[in-house]
């Protein structure tokens, strides 16, 4: 929990991609330290919260994992309005998850605000004989993008948590320690929606 | 029928031959969480106390069960479904003194279910899908399944992924046979529907009504009926616009019927729609536990569409006071989930859901969905073109 004198990162995380890219099984991995070969298809969202402690921030996390069939992204914005995090997920053994991924992107970049955190995630790094989308392909983009990239794979648990860790340090260093004290006047209230940090 | 009804019959048999749990007073000292499985082979996860109401529940269903068949003895063999009294004529204009009576008494009836065993059978009449379906010739599922079967479409890949994924574990529906039933219902209205196509929810959907109905046939013209004619149009084509309008239209009516609620999540920030359009989607079915849900198709499918509000609007009714108390998105999310998963007394439900949040009628809905519908088209529609402005920018 959060250590004296540390400040407190409340973040919204939206997580998209298509379907079956496994986003609701990172998110239980990361969670629950749960894998389901046979996870269910989520409707419209499901919400979940992790805190991580950091040595310079603890960060509660708020994750909307979505829905990843195309018809349910008119349903988008009502999630990722706000966010401080997008994670935008793809299947490294399909081609068509990395362009939707794409389209995800640029999107948000439209859409979110310009603060915004993005991980570009190739999931599913255990299919690796089945691979489609290589690593300097998607790192390139990343980079192209302000993005970082990772591999993981939610049923291994490789690399589960170092994304998470990876965005809240970069949360972390977005949200500069303020020597105001925690005062909870209106004006903050209303940047807590985006994401705050009083210490 | 296809050869998969002995197996189901099999399970559902099976099921009800498992003795009512008892739970030990171990477990009652310990207050452990248990596993059970519930009317409809479901693996549920609760505390002790809710195997009590689910014990209680299943004597309920056979206590209905015996009023059913009494009423029957009295007013002769499937008198619910007499057309004037099934189609809700006879509450509209009565045209005899008994048929209005039956009528009440049908309304009511439903209101406190319909016992699983007679499900099928007044579903179907009660619903319009066995008009539905004879309108067409007998063969009609039949050739239909016959017709798509090998074809491979973007719809139908999206069903083959979600098969193993829909109420995995499930005693019945996660087989080889419950796999190719659930497909051929999900690939036959792709086919007929192609607006539609598959979208995602509908598996849970299907595969309910497979479990309910006693033919594939019979599920596959619940499907069809309830989108065609029971749900508002445009639930689950392509933008889902029949979604957001009826979104839209709960939030009007939470703002009126639970005023003090909406005050507090609008301060919250929270939109209802954030977790409500999982339960309209999937009607309820990932959310309740199954005889819950079950227990609102019955009425559903007797009084249409409004019936989802009702139901929306008792959840966060019965836990205002807690829901006032919230000070985050976070807690609001938990009250509201912790009840719907642990609501195995569908009586709980049902009261708030008819006697607490007043009447509506299907009439002013209907004029609240025209009033909404133009803002929802645009709202998709600016969101269509934002998108393709991105397009063009790539070129």
């Amino acid at each position: 929990m959060a250590r004296p004198g540390n400040k407190i990162i409340q973040a919204k995380l939206v997580l998209l991609g298509d379907m079956g890219t496994g986003k609701t099984s990172l998110v239980l991995r990361f969670v629950k330290g749960q894998f389901f070969e046979n996870q269910e298809p989520t409707i419209g969202a499901a919400f979940f919260t992790q805190i991580l402690s950091l040595a310079e921030a603890t960060v509660k996390f708020d994750i909307w994992d979505t829905a990843g069939q195309e018809r349910y992204h008119s349903l988008a914005p009502m999630y990722y309005r706000g966010a401080a995090a997008a994670v935008v997920v793809f299947d490294i053994a399909s081609k068509d998850t990395f362009i939707r991924a794409k389209k995800w992107v640029e999107e948000l970049q439209r859409q979110g605000n310009s603060n915004l955190v993005m991980a570009l995630v190739a999931n599913k790094s255990d299919l690796e004989p089945s691979r489609e989308v290589d690593t300097e392909e998607g790192e390139e983009y990343a980079q192209e993008n302000g993005m970082f990239y990772i591999e993981t794979s939610a049923k291994t648990a490789e690399n589960i948590n170092d994304l998470f860790y990876e965005i809240a340090k970069r949360l972390a260093k977005a949200c500069p320690s303020k020597p105001s004290t925690m005062n909870l006047n209106n004006e903050v209230q209303r940047r807590r929606k985006l994401f705050c940090c009083f210490g | 029928m296809f050869g998969t009804q002995s197996k189901r019959d099999l399970a559902l048999e099976f099921q009800s031959q498992i003795p009512i749990l008892r739970p030990s007073i171990h477990a009652r000292r310990a207050n452990l969480t248990v596993k059970f499985q519930d009317l409809y082979g479901f693996t549920v996860e609760g505390n002790v106390d809710d195997v009590n109401v689910l014990n209680e529940v299943r004597e309920n269903v056979r206590k209905q069960g015996r009023v059913w068949w009494a009423l029957e003895a009295n007013k002769g063999a499937n008198w619910y479904l007499e057309p004037s009294i099934s189609e809700g004529i006879a509450l509209k204009s009565s045209l005899k003194f008994s048929t209005l009576a039956n009528a009440i008494t049908l309304k009511r009836l439903i209101r406190k279910g319909i016992p699983p065993l007679l499900r099928p059978k007044v579903w179907f009449s009660l619903s319009g899908a066995a008009k539905k379906k004879s309108t067409v010739p007998e063969s009609y599922y039949n050739d239909l399944s016959k017709a798509v079967e090998g074809k491979v479409t973007p719809a139908t890949r999206q069903i083959d992924h979600d098969l193993p994924r829909t109420f995995p574990g499930h005693p019945w529906l996660d087989t080889p046979e419950g796999h190719a039933a659930l497909r051929r219902v999900l690939v036959g209205y792709s086919f007929r529907d192609s607006d539609v196509g598959y979208c995602q929810g509908l598996n849970y959907v299907a595969a309910l009504l497979l479990l309910v109905m006693k033919t594939e046939e019979d599920a596959f013209w619940m499907l069809a009926v309830l989108l065609e004619n029971v749900l508002v149009n445009d639930c689950y084509t392509n933008n889902l616009s029949g979604c957001h309008v009826e979104q839209r239209v709960f939030k009007d009516l939470l703002v009126k019927k639970c005023p003090r609620i909406a005050t507090h999540l609008e301060a919250l920030d929270f939109d209802v729609s954030l977790v409500a359009t999982e339960w309209f989607l999937c009607l309820f079915s990932k959310s309740l536990p199954s005889e819950t849900t079950l227990r609102v198709w019955d009425v559903l499918f007797y009084e249409g569409a409004k019936v989802l509000f009702h139901v929306a609007l008792a959840i966060f009714k019965m836990k205002e006071d807690e829901l006032l108390l919230t000070h985050h998105v976070g807690d609001v999310i938990n009250i509201l989930q912790k009840t719907t998963h642990h609501l195995f007394d569908p009586d709980d439900l049902l009261t708030v859901a008819f006697d607490k949040i007043g009447s509506m009628t299907t009439n002013t809905i209907s004029k609240q969905r025209k009033k909404q519908e133009p803002a929802v088209m645009a709202e998709l529609d600016q969101r269509l073109r934002r998108l393709n402005s991105l397009k063009l920018d790539d070129k």
